[in-house]
């Protein structure tokens, strides 16, 4: 069998016991800010443009995402080329997502654009990086005016 | 916790390639020059504190959220994200530093 179709299961504690590709899986080396003993996460493409990032090795642990690209050119910021973490060279494609805050309310639901989980698509390794040089809202109001 | 004591001008290695440099003193503000390779992460500590606290929020409601996140698309199909300006503003401190 090649390592390609090679798959794996884990349990999450909303979707019972699910099997994914290994190939699919994303490795962040430090975790997410906070949890830094999860390294390894599949994303859930369950209602474009909203994710799940969901550990494997924890399953309580599972953040909804939604990628950076519907943020538009006013998002950007330079990518950490260089890191070794992550390995990123360079013109390397990336994915970029942010953690969306879902709140009981859901219009009130934020987006947090101040620190995105960049994941270079070549090797699947990926970091959260703070924006802390950039204005950008670790709330940012997902609609609406979003002044506050 | 180690604590040394410098004057402005002088610096602090830390490991080969992490310098930092006291740079100036300004009434109660001290201005801290860091030289580091660009790999390493550099955060005022209430930014870091900031966003780790944002990423348990984040995690907190969604055990609440049915799994097919149905409600918040809902809610983005009917309406257009919130547009983002550079001046967006935040709730950290000002920030004067310099890259």
């Amino acid at each position: 069998m090649s390592s390609s179709s090679e798959k794996i299961t884990f349990q999450s504690s909303r979707f019972g016991q699910i099997e994914v590709l290994r190939s699919a899986v994303i490795e962040l080396p430090f975790g997410i800010i906070g949890f830094p003993e999860c390294r390894n996460y599949v994303l859930l493409e369950y209602n474009p443009p909203f994710s799940w990032l969901h550990s494997i090795d924890s399953p309580e642990l599972a953040f909804v995402v939604v990628s950076a690209a519907e943020f538009g050119d006013n998002y950007s910021f330079a990518l950490p080329v260089g890191d070794k973490d992550i390995g990123l060279k360079q013109d390397d494609e990336v994915a970029i997502l942010n953690l969306v805050t879902v709140r009981p309310d859901p219009t009130l639901t934020t987006v947090n654009l101040k620190a995105p989980v960049i994941v270079n698509m070549a090797n699947r390794k990926g970091r959260q990086l703070i924006l802390d040089s950039q204005s950008f809202s670790a709330r940012h109001p997902l609609w609406g005016k979003g002044e506050e | 916790m180690l604590v040394l004591t410098r004057k402005p001008g002088q610096a602090v290695y830390i490991g080969d390639d992490i310098r930092i440099t006291l740079m100036e003193i300004r009434g109660n503000q001290v201005r801290l020059g860091v030289e580091a390779p660009s790999s390493v992460r550099i955060y005022r500590e209430e930014i870091y504190l900031q966003i780790l606290e944002e990423n348990k929020q984040a995690l907190q409601h969604t055990s609440e959220i049915p799994g097919d996140l149905s409600q918040v698309a809902e809610v983005w199909k009917s309406r257009k994200v919130s547009a983002i300006s550079t001046n967006t503003p935040d709730n950290n401190p000002s920030s004067e530093d310099e890259e």
